[in-house]
């Protein structure tokens, strides 16, 4: 398990002031505790400047932090930064970070030697990985002249050619269609879910946390400001209730009364009428009384249910409070 | 030492396929060099070539002389160019992607530098011919002197593209770095006048460059026949300088990386 | 021609200059410089002791071999950095996705060019006058200059580096490389155009290849004018020849450009 408790990161940067330049301290991130497991899908979201790649680039040791603790199955990973390496791997969006004059094989070849893996291991694990990702037939094919989509499958793969432990996938998504998302994102489950490895995602696509996460950080301003699951999260930011209600042949009448009735439960209660149905919103879970009063008062129901806010509403609504 | 080897073959490989792929490179190894000392033949020719104050110097054997000065040169020069393509992994990402490793990061450098070497040894055999096809008459040397020179190029060859490796790996302003030091290596060096003539300020200069002894040993050997023995101040010195580099490259090594954790980016200059 | 894109062009490019202009760059050229020069005077004072060969003189009219070849190396130095900016901007262009939007707009190439020929020379003119500053100590001599003549003779030799900046712009446009191109370029022009060393000296084909450049006759004309002090009068005829000599290669330079932008842009879709 990872576990990271109050990492902080100061830079010192300089800064060009007309001939002089300066040194200015640059709290990137400020106050960062959080826990991956192995199997689980950990995300990391972030409000404006939030300090994501910093703390990835922390957690990857690629970077050292300025004071906290940050330990590796039991691995004090500040002070043993390459026990740490050897376990984990990363993998970001973009078309970066592979060798474009090189086959894909060569690519994973390569990469495989700097972790010092077998020769014989290393030869399966690459034919494994290419069918895995679905390059398989493109091995001798110089990255060149692979699509996007491609690009970022052979990243995959040479996200996984040491078979880590934990994996960090920075953006892995950025400037993918659909389809390949899609398939990234059932590799995403299927390393955690099946292979029992740690990952931590960051992804500007609200959908693609809300699909893949177990356990969602929020960070803003280099400080984290709340966690937990995407219910978890929603519940803590929308304290009222939203529900939806669909009656058969509504008339005037029929709305009248139940804003009646509904005011006298809950007095702050929100009704509006619009194409769908009745929306409600209220202080309080108002399920149970909405059923009651459709069967006591012989409506037929079409459709009720509660809305839950979706990660997306949840997040805007929290930076709209920060 | 299994993981080192293996980060070292992997790297010449992934360098030899990532930047020797188009032939178009030997015109710069080979072709550039070859202007140069072209250029350079016929500036000799606004002089008085009948008279220099270099024992080994003759108006038969000038070609000759400059020859070697090129062709030792474009040795090394390849290491400055391997240096200068390595510093663009920094911004591919794949630097980043190197560090993440838990590779032996000499190994790395090391491999990148003996990358080019293939390169240069053909460029080396090139001009080698071209020379024994001009003037057979003028070379005079003997085999095991040239060959023990040989290694010990290639050794601080090697050495002294690691050791620009590492600067060039970290400094933002490489191209910088490639200007302060390609054209004074060509003029403080001796590739066409040799050290010895130079004024003290000058002298000082040269010794930092590995190349003035290596051009000074490769014209004595072949154009005087010296024997080890007449060159072992030359070869003494060579020692020292491949310890020197050693020391400096494991330094800046350990110093950069620690650099990079604390600051985040790969920039030391 | 639009002297409004042309003030356009020019303050835009003044603008991207005065930017992100790198004090190492700078610092850089002037090395350039000032290593040819020490380069030259390594050879002329320690190796030669001065012993300039009996032709020198016969073909340059001069036995001040230092002036020689300060006045041919700066005159270089300014060749490349037009050249190699000029040459480069379409170029530089098409890498950062601009060369599309300019293509667009409905403004000459002449303007383009001018503009980043004017930039590119005041900017160089303040780099080449510090370098001269720092050739004196090497023995560099200007009493002897004819201004006038000098002058004319700038322009001329401007109108050449011109020239050659179209073709070069085509050669780095049709290859879209710039490193092994321009490199291969300049220093096969160090070569023949008679930097360091009279034209004379070189093979024969190699001799006329060089007389068909029109950098070696501007590289003669400033040191007539700026060594020997030759006036105006006396170089009517290379005058003409530079001059003719360019404007050949300014045309065939701007039809080429049109093919190779064209076959550049359908590189980029393709």
């Amino acid at each position: 398990m990872i576990i990271a408790e109050h990492l902080q990161k100061t830079y010192s940067v300089k800064v060009g002031k007309g001939l002089k330049t300066e040194k200015q301290q640059i709290r990137a991130v400020k106050d960062i505790s959080l826990q991956i497991e192995k199997g689980n899908i950990v995300g990391l979201l972030g409000i404006n400047g939030a300090g994501k790649t910093t703390t990835i680039k922390m957690l990857t040791t690629l970077l050292a932090p300025t004071a906290g603790i940050y330990t590796m199955d039991s691995i004090d990973a500040i002070k043993y930064p390459k026990e740490v390496k050897k376990r984990i791997n990363m993998i970001a969006g973009g078309e970066r970070m592979i060798y474009w004059r090189l086959t894909a094989f060569e690519n994973l070849w390569y990469f495989g030697q700097l972790y010092n893996i077998p020769n014989n291991i290393l030869k399966k694990r690459i034919e494994e990985l290419f069918d895995l990702v679905g390059l398989k037939g493109k091995e001798n094919v110089p990255v060149e002249t692979f699509s996007k989509g491609m690009k970022q499958r052979l990243q995959i793969a040479r996200g996984l050619v040491n078979d880590p432990e934990y994996l960090f996938l920075d953006e892995p998504t950025i400037g993918l269609d659909a389809v390949v998302s899609k398939e990234l994102r059932q590799h995403v489950k299927y390393l955690a879910k099946q292979q029992n490895k740690g990952i931590l995602l960051t992804s500007h696509y609200m959908g693609e946390i809300e699909e893949l996460c177990d356990y969602i950080y929020l960070l803003n301003d280099g400080i984290l400001i709340e966690k937990g699951t995407v219910k978890e999260l929603a519940n803590k930011t929308f304290h009222r209730k939203n529900y939806l209600l669909n009656i058969y042949n509504t008339t005037n009448d029929i709305l009248d009364t139940l804003v009646t009735i509904l005011k006298s439960i809950d007095p702050s209660v929100i009704i509006r009428q619009e194409n769908d149905g009745v929306h409600i919103n209220s202080k309080d879970s108002m399920s149970l009384e909405l059923s009651r009063i459709c069967t006591v008062k012989g409506w037929y129901i079409k459709e009720l249910y509660e809305q839950e806010p979706c990660l997306e509403d949840t997040i805007l609504q929290i930076s709209k409070e920060v | 030492m299994r993981a080192f080897i293996k980060t070292l073959l992997a790297e010449i490989k992934k360098q030899h396929k990532n930047y020797f792929h188009s032939k178009i490179i030997y015109i710069s190894l080979f072709l550039w060099p070859l202007l140069s000392f072209i250029t350079t033949y016929y500036s000799f020719q606004t002089f008085d070539l009948m008279k220099s104050n270099v024992i080994y110097i003759t108006q038969g054997n000038v070609i000759i002389y400059l020859l070697i000065g090129y062709m030792v040169m474009s040795f090394f020069r390849s290491l400055v160019q391997s240096a200068w393509n390595f510093s663009f992994e920094r911004v591919s990402g794949t630097l980043e992607l190197i560090y993440l490793s838990p590779t032996n990061r000499a190994a790395v450098l090391l491999g990148n530098a003996v990358a080019s070497l293939f390169e240069s040894i053909i460029v080396m055999l090139v001009f080698s011919v071209f020379m024994l096809i001009l003037k057979k008459e003028e070379i005079n040397a003997n085999v095991i002197p040239c060959v023990v020179l040989f290694l010990i190029i290639m050794v601080m060859a090697s050495l002294w593209g690691m050791f620009l490796n590492s600067i060039f790996l970290f400094s933002r302003d490489s191209g910088f770095l490639f200007t302060i030091l390609e054209e004074p290596m060509e003029i403080f060096s001796g590739v066409k006048v040799p050290t010895e003539l130079f004024p003290v300020w000058a002298k000082v200069l040269s010794v930092i460059f590995p190349l003035t002894y290596a051009i000074e040993g490769t014209r004595r050997v072949l154009l005087l026949g010296s024997s080890l023995y007449d060159i072992r101040n030359l070869i003494f010195i060579s020692l020292i300088i491949i310890s020197i580099l050693i020391s400096s490259i494991m330094i800046i090594i350990n110093k950069v990386e620690k650099h990079t954790r604390m600051t985040g980016n790969l920039t030391l200059f | 021609m639009d002297l409004q894109i042309l003030i356009g062009i020019l303050k835009k490019n003044l603008l991207t200059q005065y930017r992100a202009y790198p004090m190492s760059f700078f610092v850089g050229n002037i090395l350039t410089g000032l290593y040819t020069v020490l380069g030259a005077w390594f050879m002329y004072k320690l190796l030669f002791e001065g012993r300039l060969s009996s032709d020198f003189f016969e073909l340059t009219k001069t036995n001040d071999y230092m002036g020689y070849v300060i006045v041919g190396s700066l005159t270089y130095l300014f060749v490349v950095r037009t050249c190699l900016n000029v040459s480069r901007s379409l170029i530089t262009e098409l890498r950062e996705g601009t060369l599309e939007a300019l293509m667009l707009a409905p403004f000459k190439r002449v303007e383009y060019f001018l503009g980043n020929m004017l930039v590119q020379t005041m900017t160089t003119t303040m780099e080449i006058v510090i370098s001269l500053f720092i050739a004196i100590p090497f023995g560099l001599n200007l009493s002897n200059i004819n201004l006038s003549g000098f002058i004319v003779s700038f322009f001329i030799a401007l109108y050449a580096f011109f020239g050659v900046s179209m073709i070069l712009g085509c050669i780095m446009l049709y290859t879209r490389d710039t490193y092994i191109s321009q490199n291969t370029l300049f220093a096969f022009l160090f070569l023949v155009s008679g930097i360091t060393f009279p034209t004379k000296y070189l093979p024969e084909w190699l001799n006329i290849c060089a007389n068909f450049i029109p950098i070696t006759e501007g590289v003669i004309l400033i040191r007539n004018t700026a060594l020997l002090g030759m006036g105006i009068e006396d170089l009517l005829y290379s005058y003409m020849k530079v001059f003719v000599l360019s404007t050949i290669y300014i045309i065939v330079g701007f039809g080429v450009m049109k093919r190779c932008e064209e076959a550049a842009l359908e590189k980029i879709n393709g």
